[in-house]
């Protein structure tokens, strides 16, 4: 990522510019993601993917956690999630469905895919780089004081941990840019 | 001089102490090793329209003590706090306070 992904505009929007690849990781975070709120909904096990494994899910708990923590709350707990989770779900959905639409209608050029975006769009695409990397942290069980920078995207074993360090940069650009 | 004072009737307020608008609510932000420092920040001046200065006090006690106190208000306000903190993805819970 020699280029800064994020750049505001002149219109008061955001310039996108991907490398291949990174459109590529993109979009298969997307698809995980999109098969993990899949199953939010119905409590139903997630299956497959780096981000989702058979059984009681720890990403869809951090996705989703309880309000309450006072266990005597228990029925305002089931109230909140009854009112609340629903929400929750169409919510990350929406995000997911305006990254990918604005990934999809990206343009190549010379092997990278250039994209603008509105507010919104840039809100949803932080929402999604956020909501990709609790899922991937939460999966890997990362630590605040994992060093993650010298990592090999191309060796399979330290892979996933170079994706969630490279969302990490995505992430801070692109607050960069908002704040900015 | 006047007339002496009456003695006053002391009337007891009739509260029924279970209700929840005597014990407002308090949401809470815990750490985690995943959201960054300035995505918090972020999120805290985008929710809240608190200050740069305050959500990065905020994020500080996230991050150095384990919890800060974000927000307090009435369960229904604490309710959509929480959603609001999740919907960020933060980890938020409530509590009386």
């Amino acid at each position: 990522m020699a280029r800064a992904p994020f750049r505001r505009n002149r219109s008061n929007g955001f310039d996108v510019v991907l490398d291949a690849g990174e459109a590529a990781v993109l979009t298969r975070l997307c698809e995980e993601l999109t098969t993990l709120f899949s199953t939010a909904d119905d409590g139903s096990p997630v299956v497959g993917g780096e981000l989702g494994e058979p059984g009681p899910d720890p990403v869809l708990d951090r996705l989703f956690p309880r309000a309450y923590l006072d266990p005597t709350e228990e029925e305002a707990e089931a109230d909140w999630q009854r009112f609340a989770h629903g929400d929750l779900v169409d919510g990350r959905r929406r995000a997911l469905a305006v990254v990918e639409g604005t990934l999809a209608a990206a343009e190549a050029r010379r092997g990278r895919f250039e994209l603008t975006l509105d507010e919104n769009q840039a809100q949803a695409w932080l929402s999604v780089l956020n909501d990709a990397r609790l899922a991937l942290g939460t999966r890997l069980e990362v630590t605040e004081d994992m060093d993650m920078s010298g990592l090999d995207p191309d060796d399979p074993d330290t892979a996933p941990f170079a994706v969630y360090w490279w969302l990490g940069l995505m992430e801070e650009r692109l607050i960069d840019v908002l704040s900015g | 001089m006047g007339a002496p004072l009456e003695t006053p009737t002391i009337v007891e307020p009739d509260v029924d102490e279970t209700v929840d608008v005597a014990r407002p609510w308090v949401v809470i932000v815990w750490n985690d090793p995943v959201n960054l420092m300035s995505y918090v920040v972020y999120v805290f001046q985008k929710l809240f329209g608190y200050g740069k200065e305050k959500a990065t006090q905020l994020m500080l006690d996230v991050h150095h003590k384990g919890k800060a106190a974000v927000s307090f208000g009435n369960r229904e306000q604490a309710e959509a706090d929480v959603s609001r903190l999740h919907a960020h993805g933060l980890w938020a819970t409530m509590q009386r306070d």
